[in-house]
């Protein structure tokens, strides 16, 4: 039987059609040509603010702090502009880079404030992403209330040299929750005083785990999501005396696996790795508290903004009131080693470039506002921790939180990561490698030359055809 | 007088296209016009969701361009594509992938078919078995990869504090090597066993019963019955689900991202896994654009080989 005559669009249609789509696609392609690679100024002075309803949106990750910002910013902003309102939007911490970034590159926010963390600085001011605010801030903000290193870690671009901040460089952001690491240690079972230095502490934790079967000496972030076991490395790097890289030559290769890295890989895989759970190769922020909430860790480092809960009743073990709770945990500074070095966390806010021209302005009147002494002052009451030297200094901020005298002590002890546009690769890099060596996936020294050598080629790859990112 | 219209023939398209439009249609349009506007919406709608995202996802394979620092792509032609092929890292993902893709499709096609064929043995329960055993099936991944994490937890979970009762010692699922990704392959044949359960069982009872009589008379062992009526019937539509599967296998991505973000390093990071962090990390487009396109070419190729010896296993 013969087949039916196929019936369907002629040649022409189907080479119309065709034709139709690759034009579209070319179209499609060039829509970007003349798209702006470097950010937009914002005006110095602030424009007329709107009259008219308006939602000021930020984008944040999910965690105390995005909850106490969006209650503390609706209770005392809108006493000055009733007709706003302040939404945080809130991601899981792992897709925070991603929810921010995908937006940029569409070009299209739905938020005005993002959030960014201080090494994001680099990629969103090379795109154009977010207005540059020098001039604003000069006319502005009181930049003599700050210690210089917070206002150039959560602002400046090109990075600023550690603790130092270069007046002549371009502000992106102003600082908005400051933040380090605490070390969390149990006063019941090593004693009300806490380690001072980097060895002790290890030895501490280890006779702890000893002395209290079913304890770990130690509990810290080893995850390979976000920057978790990246920061861990860092920050034992820091006291050991290392570097993560040079900053003037872009040189990471024999910087970061030098002599110092080195030791500090091994004391971090071979002393510290050995004192913590077993399978907690994967714990970040959460999974440190809840150990530490549990009472399985005699020592913990964690997050400052991320330890409030600890505090809380309901969600430990270790007492049924605050003050039980406090008779058992002391928090202090990290202990020290051949330096004091601590790291930044924290974040600072900027002003999306694709944000509507009247929510730019009540963004930029927000982050006056926020910067006002007596507003740092009342962020702190809230449970935030401020960056103005007076606020910090301030019996509202100090008195708030045991962990916040850690902080102000901490200040002059930061030192932060890359900020460079190639950050997320850079941090992606050592996090799954310093993972691996955690994890017994990787010896620490091919680890650590590993991280340094990817890490070279990223910040050498620029001029490279083809094969980008992988 | 002209010749009657015949009742068949054998282009039976062509007498549709020449029915006269029904009373009270427009003379202009025919079957055809009609036929074309009721399925251009549906065409509009694959052509801009599915073929152009692909044509354009192929051109900028061929530039550098990336999503985020915007400006003018430039074409490199083959630059991104001999380097996926050169490098170590995609070879290593690669290999990964495809011990998950043949443990987990393995192991799920063994249980899958075991539990349809003892449930075509049943008569009575039958339906809620299977209703029972597909539930792990209409579950999002995320929410799988989810409260497998809490279960496999080395300090917490359920799994070790089960083992811990027999007095064995606690394992450590997720963060290390080897159990990392024996945990992704059980999660993902936890899920999707039943799928195979499903398509095989469909073959089983599709089996005619006349073939066993005739074995029974015959005085055949059930080992015989399942060996040269079972299974050489079942077959052809279990290897379709085993396709359907390693397709699905091959892409993996959400449990990756729950389950062990890809550690510890990067043993457990899939093709998939890798392609998201080369588009979402670094955002170079051009690059995740290739990636993606090889992986599309490597599905159709060995779908193709697939389907030629399944084509082939019919004609025999």
């Amino acid at each position: 039987m013969p087949y039916p005559k196929r019936i369907g669009p002629g040649r022409k249609v189907r080479l119309a059609t065709a034709a139709m789509l690759v034009a579209t696609t070319m179209a499609a392609c060039g829509q970007d040509d003349s798209a702006n690679s470097s950010a937009p100024k914002a005006p110095a002075t602030i424009p007329e603010l709107t009259k008219d309803p308006l939602t000021l949106s930020f984008i944040w990750f999910d965690w105390p702090p995005a909850h106490a910002l969006e209650a503390f910013a609706n209770a005392e902003y809108t006493k000055e502009r009733p007709n706003v309102t302040i939404k945080v939007k809130t991601v899981p911490n792992a897709n925070w880079h991603d929810a921010m970034f995908t937006q940029f590159a569409a070009h299209k926010t739905d938020f005005d404030i993002p959030i960014l963390d201080s090494q994001h600085i680099g990629e969103a001011v090379t795109n154009g992403n977010i207005l540059d605010i020098t001039d604003f801030v000069k006319k502005n903000i009181d930049v003599k209330a700050y210690n210089p290193y917070l206002l150039a870690a959560y602002g400046q671009y090109p990075q600023a040299e550690t603790g130092k901040r270069d007046e002549n460089a371009s502000l992106y952001g102003l600082p908005l929750l400051g933040d380090t690491w605490t070390m969390i240690y149990r006063k019941d079972l090593i004693g009300d005083k806490p380690p001072q230095t980097w060895d002790e502490m290890i030895s501490v934790a280890e006779k702890c785990q000893a002395d209290h079967p079913g304890v770990s000496g130690l509990a810290f972030h080893q995850a390979n999501g976000s920057d978790a076991a990246a920061v861990t490395y860092n920050t034992v790097n820091g006291i050991y005396g290392g570097n993560l890289w040079d900053a003037k030559t872009r040189k990471i290769e024999g910087v970061l696996n030098d002599a110092a890295g080195q030791e500090a890989m091994d004391v971090l895989v071979n002393k510290m790795k050995p004192l913590t759970a077993k399978g907690s190769g994967n714990w970040f922020i959460d999974e440190v508290n809840a150990a530490v909430a549990q009472g399985k860790a005699c020592i913990a480092f964690n997050w400052i903004a991320a330890s409030g809960g600890l505090l809380d009743p309901k969600q430990s073990t270790l007492g049924t009131t605050r003050e039980q709770i406090l008779d058992k945990l002391g928090f202090a500074t990290l202990p020290s080693g051949k330096t004091n070095l601590v790291p930044l966390g924290g974040m600072g806010m900027h002003v999306s470039a694709y944000s509507p021209k009247a929510n730019q302005a009540e963004a930029l009147n927000f982050m006056k506002w926020f910067e006002r002494a007596d507003i740092q002052k009342k962020w702190a009451a809230a449970g935030g921790v401020p960056s103005r030297t007076d606020a910090l200094a301030s019996p509202e901020f100090l008195n708030a939180g045991p962990f916040n005298q850690v902080y102000a002590d901490s200040v002059p002890r930061m030192r932060d990561m890359w900020n460079v546009p190639e950050y997320a690769r850079l941090v992606d890099i050592e996090n799954t490698n310093v993972n691996a060596a955690l994890n017994g996936a990787k010896k620490p020294k091919d680890a650590l030359d590993d991280i340094a050598r990817e890490q070279q080629s990223v910040l050498d790859s620029s001029g490279r055809k083809g094969g980008g990112g992988l | 007088m002209s010749d009657p219209v015949p009742l068949t023939t054998d282009h039976p398209g062509q007498v549709a296209s020449a029915t006269p439009p029904a009373p009270g249609r427009s003379r202009h349009l025919s079957d055809r016009w009609l036929a074309v506007a009721f399925i251009s919406p549906a065409l509009l709608l694959l052509l801009a969701m599915s073929v152009f995202p692909l044509l354009w996802a192929l051109y900028l394979s061929f530039t550098d361009y990336s999503a985020t620092r915007g400006g003018p792509a430039h074409f490199i032609w083959f630059g991104n594509y001999t380097a996926i092929l050169a490098s170590a890292q995609v070879h290593l993902r690669a290999l990964t992938t495809l011990i998950y893709v043949v443990g987990a499709v393995a192991l799920q096609t063994a249980l899958g078919f075991s539990i349809a064929y003892l449930i075509s043995r049943r008569t009575h329960g039958r339906g809620l078995l299977t209703t029972l055993f597909l539930v792990p099936m209409m579950l999002s991944p995320v929410v799988v990869g989810l409260f497998w994490r809490f279960m496999l937890d080395a300090q917490f979970g359920v799994i070790n504090s089960m083992l811990g009762s027999l007095g064995l010692g606690q394992v450590e699922w997720l963060t290390r090597q080897r159990t990392a990704l024996i945990s992704l392959i059980v999660v993902d044949t936890w899920q999707w066993t039943p799928f195979i359960m499903l398509i095989a069982l469909a073959g089983l009872t599709a089996v005619p019963k006349y073939l066993y009589e005739a074995a029974s008379i015959d005085r055949a062992s059930e080992w015989f019955r399942f060996r040269t009526i079972t299974l050489p019937l079942v077959w052809p539509l279990l290897l379709i689900a085993v396709l359907f599967r390693a397709i699905e296998a091959f892409r993996l991505f959400d449990l990756v991202y729950i389950l062990t973000s890809g550690g510890p390093g990067v043993s457990t990071e899939t093709l998939s896994f890798h392609v998201y962090k080369v588009a979402f990390l670094g955002f170079n487009t051009g690059t995740a654009s290739a990636y993606g396109i090889l992986m599309v070419l490597v599905v159709i190729v060995l779908t193709q080989l697939y389907l030629r010896y399944l084509n082939k296993l019919k004609e025999d």
